[in-house]
């Protein structure tokens, strides 16, 4: 049997071993996406009501995932994120998005003001409208955005594969983030090319907006557009190979 | 591999002018043609087998021997029922009596030590295990009775409705596989990388298999626990100043900021960094948010006191120090649970990103110099 001394190095060395994934960490290898965590870290929880669900009313799945979260080390929380109600993770998206030159003062000012001003209309119209009208008229700003946003996402891409040296696009199914982010994309760039040299930002966007949520205007016009080249591109669709 | 095959035999099984056709077929590298061939293949495979059994047939094998083998095995796999089993006895006898008149003995007085002999002397073999070698026992002596004690279990298990593929399972989440140095001191002997990650690899596939969770013992013998993160956080205790009012301290970091917080249990919201009120020195409505992060979490905005103070950085980086010496501080007065919690939501853990170095042969940690053609 090993002496006292043996099992402490050796338990020492066990120490380090696992002590060494919690330190601050550069790959061996510099990938070109890597972050400073170890791949041992978890994502943190942020919200406040994930705590509060008493032990009865959890899944076998979520009883797991607590007690894998009891083990490992959690990465720290980013500076965009908060416990708090008004805490939207694709807003944040979004106004990361608008950023530019990593002036997130402006892009979040410019975001508040469009918030703002979409309300002001909304209400507008509520205290204008006959009285069986007034219940469709949506005065919240965040539904609206998300709404927006919805009717702006494509169902399906165009990917560019060549073959017997032409270049076809090809309709290929996209995943939710992609989605997102093309949706964001295309609202923010529209709204900042088609607009009159005098018209600020924020009031662009959220004509830009409201438009979106009632299915009108320039970028959900762009998502049927990208549909019907989809569905004119059909027959290349066994093409794509994954 | 069996694309390949086929494709080969393919080659190898069509007449001159389909070898050509596939030939022009195989020039392009692109996945349609490729899909093509692979039909073409696939829609001669019929003919292919047809063109298998013509040959098979003309190479003389026995017809009716190749139909009993397609009856044999339109049958199923053979099933250890009782007949079976007296089948085999009786085969067994007569082969006894059968190798007792090979070598010349008595068959009523055939032991089976003088069988295992004579197969010996008949069938010598240089395998080295004892089991490889050829055998000839008594069914009853071989695994028949393990498999047919199995089977009846299961019918018996079937009848109760109790046969299920799916049993509990082993739960491993807190805890890890032994490590090397660990496996070594348990066998008291060395092993190397190589049977380490094998050994590893046995009890993966171990856990695989259904009913695993018979063995649970077993292996548990080579799991150790992993130990409770929030155990490790340390809580500093707390501390009464002149007036009764308990107070704590918390530093942090992040980036090239340092801020400390002194939190006073006095029951205002105040807070004050460096001197001036924290609307002021915080503009920005997403460096007062994460200031207010930690006590928001914990419901307790507006009990405590504070008094920061924050140098280096910017203000998001200030802001992220300030946060985390506030969660920090305030470990002191919360529970265990709490703890865990705080620790679950990315409070307690020092934010370890920085600025990325610059390159040389690069313009920037990221961005390249323009390049130019000549």
């Amino acid at each position: 049997m090993a002496s006292t001394s043996g099992l402490r190095t050796t338990l020492s060395k066990m120490a380090a071993s696992l002590t060494g994934l919690l330190k601050p960490w550069t790959p061996r290898v510099l990938l070109v996406r890597w972050s400073r965590y170890n791949p041992y870290y978890l994502e943190p929880e942020p919200r406040k009501e994930v705590y509060h669900i008493p032990e009865t009313e959890l899944t076998p799945e979520q009883k797991e995932e607590r007690e894998l979260k009891s083990v490992r080390p959690i990465k720290a929380a980013t500076n965009s994120v908060t416990s708090s109600v008004f805490n939207d993770p694709v807003l944040s998206k979004f106004v990361n998005m608008m950023m530019k030159d990593g002036d997130k003062i402006i892009a979040k000012g410019i975001i508040t003001q469009t918030l703002e001003n979409m309300k002001r209309k909304q209400v507008e119209k509520y205290h204008k409208a006959p009285e069986g009208k007034k219940a469709e008229i949506e005065c919240n700003p965040y539904a609206i955005f998300h709404q927006a946003l919805e009717n702006c996402k494509p169902v399906i891409g165009l990917a560019s594969i060549q073959k017997g040296g032409k270049f076809y696009q090809v309709p290929i199914p996209l995943t939710d983030n992609r989605r997102r982010f093309l949706a964001m994309k295309w609202m923010i760039t529209e709204c900042r090319d088609n607009k009159h040299r005098r018209t600020l930002m924020y009031e662009k966007l959220s004509q830009e907006l409201l438009a979106a949520f009632s299915k009108e205007g320039n970028v959900v016009k762009r998502k049927h557009e990208l549909h019907k080249m989809a569905e004119s591109n059909r027959a290349y669709a066994h093409y794509r190979w994954w | 591999m069996q694309m390949q095959r086929l494709l080969l035999s393919t080659y190898f099984l069509f007449s001159p002018e389909r070898r050509t056709a596939n030939m022009a077929a195989s020039g392009g590298r692109t996945v349609g043609s490729f899909l093509w061939k692979c039909g073409n293949c696939c829609f001669n495979f019929n003919t292919v087998s047809s063109n298998l059994t013509r040959q098979v047939l003309s190479r003389q094998l026995c017809v009716s021997a190749v139909l009993h083998r397609k009856n044999l095995a339109a049958a199923g796999p053979e099933k250890f029922s009782e007949e079976f089993i007296k089948k085999q006895v009786e085969e067994f006898n007569i082969g006894k009596r059968h190798l007792a008149n090979m070598m010349g003995e008595d068959p009523e007085t055939f032991t089976q030590g003088d069988i295992n002999r004579s197969i010996a002397y008949l069938f010598p073999s240089g395998l080295f295990d004892k089991k490889a070698k050829p055998l000839m026992k008594h069914p009853d002596e071989d695994t028949f009775t393990k498999a047919l004690a199995v089977e009846k279990h299961q019918d018996r298990l079937r009848g109760k409705d109790l046969f299920t593929q799916d049993a509990k399972q082993i739960s491993l989440v807190g805890s890890r596989w032994l490590l090397k140095e660990e496996l070594e001191e348990l066998l008291v002997e060395t092993i190397s990388e190589h049977d380490y990650a094998r050994f590893i690899q046995l009890m993966e596939r171990l856990l695989s298999l259904p009913y695993c969770s018979v063995e649970e013992d077993f292996v548990q013998r080579y799991r150790r626990q992993l130990e409770i993160q929030s155990s490790k956080q340390q809580v500093q205790p707390l501390q009464y100043d002149q007036h009764g009012v308990a107070y704590s301290t918390g530093d942090g970091r992040r980036k090239t900021a340092t801020g400390t917080v002194l939190l006073r249990d006095s029951g205002s919201g105040s807070i004050s960094i460096n001197g001036t009120n924290y609307v002021h020195y915080f503009p920005v409505l997403q460096d007062r948010e994460q200031l207010m992060f930690p006590l928001h979490f914990m419901g307790v905005l507006g009990r405590f006191d504070m008094q920061c103070s924050v140098s280096g950085g910017g203000h998001s980086s200030q802001a992220g120090a300030l946060r985390l010496a506030i969660s920090r501080a305030m470990l002191s007065f919360l529970s265990e649970g709490q703890v865990e919690t705080m620790r679950q939501a990315g409070l307690l853990t020092p934010d370890p990103r920085i600025k990325e170095r610059k390159k040389p042969g690069q313009e920037g940690a990221r961005r390249k110099f323009t390049w130019k053609k000549r």
